[in-house]
């Protein structure tokens, strides 16, 4: 279980997070809100990238907080980054061999295997790729950590239609492998199909959570908090 | 002056030129080596060089008394691990706390380079010293066009390839290469990929360091070892770095031939003024091209 607990950012002045509260079990849970209201700094705390003013993440009871990133990252916690981040001088099978471990229930060939087009890109380095596969790169990336929660900001931004069909199939199997899922989204669609709930942030606080089934039916709520039509994509 | 003189002037211009960029080559990619991950400008990068240097010659001047072969490469080896050891306490000790302050990183690398220089004069005293390389890399060789040429200064160049090819391996074929090209890119998201990139850094730190201390020791075979050698290959590796691009392997090659040829032409065309010319080429590189021949923007 990765907990939460009144977390508080702030960048100077600004008060980023203002006491957000999670708990993320089995079940996937995504996270939906607006622009600027504190998504991305939360997965950033989450992994050690963001300092923590007050508050604290546990995973499985143990304090992350404070840790240096790649303690985090070790203790079983892996992030697809917003704008991928993917590394420009590594090429495409330098980045799965920088994270692969032996004994873990993804590995490269299932990485190719499932995302065939990183097979056909192997030897591209990082600045050649689109950037869908930029994003599908920064997604292996994560799985081949084979951590126990996967943290992924907006995974299905800049990806094509039929791409996204493609990437819910495989966030919806993660469980299968153990992995919990902490979902940040902008896309409505991508979140209540793959997430059991749905969180909703407003200004750095989560305002209510909801089942997943229920948001997707409730237009007036999408519309009060994420100002979207049903099914679209902001 | 007949035309093979001119011709023989040339020739020895350039191989000069090239033995003194090598040198220069070796000194200078380990600086730009730990610039291009650490973001650090180590202002104690020539101390390295002396410290390899003295340690070096407090190893290898008994076992040279005693008339050993190997004396040389016992006082190489002494020099090279000392500047690796000082390199890597250096980042492990004082650098890693200040991660991305670099205005504060470079103050403490000069007050370190005062600090040593002083404490090396205090054990080692002032006067200069030269080590003696093994028979078999001693005395002259007959290059074309040239005549007779010291052969150390041949194997200088020898060593200065090795050490661009070796760079080049570990740069591009190796794990520990990966990690190091991931952390220029994005040391943060390495991180997170489970990497302990301050590790990383103290083995970068220690590798650049033991690249100048091996500088250290081959460049005082060549000419005499002395205080303020320091602050000259210090000098050196910045104008190297500035020319060619910082932190990258080719550009510091680059680099380090332009500035080593430019030195050893100024010299035999206009003595008075040969410093300037050096700098004037890293003024026209930095009006012109800011980041570096081969620099990345």
């Amino acid at each position: 279980m990765l907990t939460v607990r009144d977390l508080h950012v702030r960048f100077g002045q600004a008060h980023i997070l203002q006491g957000v509260s999670l708990e993320l079990g089995e079940a996937p849970l995504a996270i939906l809100g607006r622009n600027g209201m504190g998504k991305t700094t939360l997965c950033g705390a989450i992994a050690g990238l963001v300092a923590a003013s007050e508050g604290e993440v546990t995973l499985d009871g143990a304090r992350l907080s404070g840790l240096a990133p790649y303690r985090i990252a070790r203790r079983g916690v892996a992030l697809v980054p917003q704008g991928r981040r993917t590394f420009p001088s590594l090429s495409v099978h330098e980045h799965l061999k920088l994270v692969a471990r032996r004994g873990g229930a993804w590995t490269i060939p299932r990485v190719y295997e499932t995302f065939p087009r990183l097979a056909e890109r192997r030897n591209n380095g990082g600045t050649e790729l689109s950037g869908g596969e930029q994003q599908m790169l920064a997604i292996s990336r994560a799985l081949l950590m084979n951590p126990k929660v996967i943290v992924m900001d907006e995974p299905s931004e800049g990806l094509a239609p039929v791409i996204v069909d493609h990437l819910i199939g495989v966030l919806r199997d993660l469980p299968k492998d153990g992995m919990r899922l902490l979902l940040v989204e902008q896309n409505l669609r991508v979140a209540t199909e793959v997430a059991a709930h749905v969180a909703i942030m407003v200004t750095g606080r989560i305002a209510t959570t909801m089942p997943a089934r229920a948001l997707a039916e409730d237009t007036e709520t999408q519309r009060r908090y994420l100002g979207v039509a049903a099914g679209g994509h902001h | 002056m007949g035309a093979n003189d001119r011709m023989e002037l040339a020739a020895t211009i350039v191989l000069n030129g090239l033995t003194l960029a090598a040198l220069y080559f070796i000194v200078a990619s380990g600086f730009s080596l730990i610039f291009g991950l650490m973001r650090v400008v180590n202002m104690a990068h020539g101390t390295l060089y002396l410290v390899a240097g003295y340690v070096g010659y407090a190893v290898f001047e008994p076992l040279y008394d005693q008339d050993l072969w190997w004396a040389w490469y016992a006082g190489l080896a002494a020099g090279v691990l000392a500047a690796a050891v000082f390199g890597a306490l250096l980042q492990q000790l004082l650098l890693g706390w200040m991660q991305g302050q670099e205005l504060r990183q470079a103050l403490v690398t000069i007050g370190i380079s005062i600090i040593a220089a002083d404490q090396i004069l205090a054990i080692y005293g002032g006067n200069p010293r030269q080590f003696f390389a093994p028979d078999a890399i001693f005395g002259s060789t007959q290059v074309p066009l040239v005549g007779g040429y010291p052969t150390f200064r041949l194997v200088q160049i020898g060593v200065a390839v090795a050490v661009g090819v070796a760079l080049w391996l570990l740069l591009n074929r190796t794990r520990l290469g990966m990690m190091i090209r991931a952390g220029v890119d994005d040391r943060e998201m390495l991180g997170a990929c489970g990497v302990n990139v301050p590790l990383v850094g103290v083995a970068v730190f220690a590798l650049g360091a033991a690249l100048c201390g091996l500088g250290g020791v081959i460049g005082s075979t060549a000419q005499p070892l002395a205080m303020g050698q320091d602050g000259r290959f210090l000098l050196i590796s910045l104008v190297v770095v500035i020319v060619g691009g910082m932190g990258s392997v080719t550009g510091t090659a680059v680099g380090a031939i332009l500035v080593g040829l430019a030195e050893q032409l100024g010299q035999a065309m206009f003595p008075t003024y040969s410093v300037v010319l050096t700098f004037v080429m890293m003024v026209a590189v930095l009006a012109l091209r800011p980041q570096g021949i081969l620099g990345r923007a």
